[in-house]
């Protein structure tokens, strides 16, 4: 079986020369999840966009076995979701359920089918009574939860999240972390938050500067502090393990 | 930030909510087209007109209270023609109410009737998107046979159009947290251009990333959206009734009025 996500010696510059991203190799298997750390400006949002094929650098990207390429695309766009960072970028339809619906409709599928994928969706994010709901009425929390719905009724094997914990407060987040949690497809989180990375992740990526400086276990890897403080990172408190018990 | 929707109420339910957006739509627009055509002479015609916006108003549980905000709000450019018509046609007429008789001028006849037209015109479109949510108001156009492109036009106009009011409140407030002192006429007109340039260049950044968002969920520029819309008979009712006011007015009561 092809691995979820495979990179090699991925390299991009943004239009002015400046590097974004620098000789990236990375292997992600299904079903693992993902932590991309990092400060601001590390390259990670740049990371995620090159996954779902938006940025074209040097290099191979490769999502479940498929080069991204123009043939590819639309088969990658299925398999892997794309969740930006703003919610307010993710919801541009009038409804909530025009929204979640919107995926599903480009994929081709039936009417009912589509409907079934939306009320699944909203289900699974705890906001089936919200679907006609225009976006601009819900809370922040409850659009981060809208904008994961929009990618679940695509039923994607990959989801990527861009710090998918801004603005929001304590208890959205943990709510935020048990939906992700309770999720079985292979997540890949960009985040500068090291507690939330680590109520979620089995294996963290810290990249800085545009390249990988670490790669291996979550825990191990959070816990040096030299090495976070050194990135401009801190280690994750002792509510890790809890938010990890809950999850 | 909370923002107030000239749809807040459109999410309530009521017989009028529940009706069809296009036999809505339809109907005002057919209302509308009527009460301009009237002769600026039609005083009491175009209070005779007035009761259907509000009947649907009331029907609509829509406080009355926030229609005339509504039109009190957008009013100013058309008080402004209204209030140019008395300058220009000084032509004496004279006006009958009943057994009363007063001399007045051609020109503020003008002026009351584009008044007169132009509340209960506002009131007809008040009612239809106090009762209507804009996404139904939306799929109605689009059925009705509405350019996609321009049905899409008008949905992230919506849906944007709070996001980029926040926006703008989040600068208005970071500069008046740092203007301390009077700067000038030219200093002001220069921050001002400044923050709508800051405003169009996050606007920009915002339309690419909505278009990563299509794109990364298989857009490939063909709109597509499923139909909740349904004609029932409640919604032939409502035609009908709405048909047999407006004729009723221009066949039967305009003629006794005129």
């Amino acid at each position: 079986m092809p691995k979820a996500i495979e990179i090699e010696n991925f390299s991009y510059k943004y239009p002015d020369g400046t590097v974004a991203l620098s000789d990236i190799a990375l292997s992600v298997e299904h079903g693992q999840r993902l932590a991309l750390i990092g400060p601001n400006g590390a390259g990670k949002s740049t990371l995620l966009l090159a996954m779902a094929g938006f940025v074209k650098g040097t290099g191979k990207v490769l999502i479940n076995g498929l080069q991204i390429n123009r043939k590819n695309l639309k088969k990658i766009r299925t398999s892997l979701g794309s969740c930006l960072e703003n919610p307010d970028d993710q919801l541009f339809m009038p409804t909530l359920f025009d929204d979640v619906a919107f995926g599903p409709l480009n994929m081709g599928l039936e009417p009912e089918q589509v409907r079934i994928r939306v009320a699944d969706a909203l289900q699974t994010v705890g906001l089936a009574e919200m679907a006609d709901k225009a976006p601009h009425h819900l809370s922040a929390g409850q659009k981060r939860a809208a904008a994961i719905a929009t990618i679940l009724s695509m039923a994607p094997q990959i989801i990527t999240l861009d710090e998918p914990d801004g603005s929001l407060d304590p208890k959205n987040r943990n709510n935020l972390i048990k939906l992700l949690a309770s999720l079985h497809q292979t997540l890949v989180i960009a985040t500068s938050n090291m507690n939330f990375a680590a109520a979620l992740a089995d294996r963290a990526v810290l990249l800085d500067k545009g390249r990988i400086i670490a790669d291996g276990d979550a825990k191990k890897i959070m816990s040096d502090s030299k090495l976070m403080t050194e990135h401009g990172l801190e280690t994750p408190n002792k509510e890790m393990s809890f938010l990890r018990n809950l999850s | 930030m909370h923002h107030a929707h000239i749809d807040k109420f459109a999410y309530q339910d009521s017989p009028v909510h529940r009706l069809d957006s296009r036999v809505k739509f339809i109907v005002v627009l057919i209302f509308t087209a009527m009460v301009i055509s009237l002769p600026r002479t039609s005083l009491s015609i175009l209070t005779c007109y007035a009761v259907g916006p509000f009947t649907i108003l009331v029907l609509g549980k829509i406080p009355l209270r926030f229609a005339f905000k509504q039109i009190l709000l957008v009013s100013p450019f058309v008080l402004v023609l209204a209030l140019s018509c008395p300058l220009y046609d000084k032509t004496p007429v004279t006006v009958a109410f009943g057994p009363f008789f007063w001399q007045t001028s051609l020109g503020w006849m003008r002026c009351f009737a584009i008044l007169g037209k132009f509340a209960v015109t506002m009131l007809a479109l008040i009612a239809l998107v106090s009762t209507t949510r804009f996404s139904d108001l939306l799929a109605g156009l689009q059925k009705l046979g509405l350019p996609k492109l321009l049905v899409i036009q008008l949905g992230f106009l919506y849906r944007y159009i709070f996001v980029l009011i926040d926006r703008a409140h989040h600068i208005l407030r970071a500069r008046a947290g740092r203007k301390l002192r009077n700067l000038g006429f030219k200093t002001e007109l220069k921050i001002a251009a400044s923050m709508l340039g800051s405003l169009l260049t996050r606007s920009i950044d915002t339309s690419e990333r909505i278009n990563i968002a299509m794109q990364g969920r298989g857009f490939d520029g063909k709109w597509r959206t499923l139909s909740k819309l349904q004609i029932r008979r409640a919604d032939l009712l409502f035609a009908l009734t709405a048909a047999s006011f407006m004729l009723g007015l221009y066949f039967f009561v305009r003629p006794v009025l005129q």
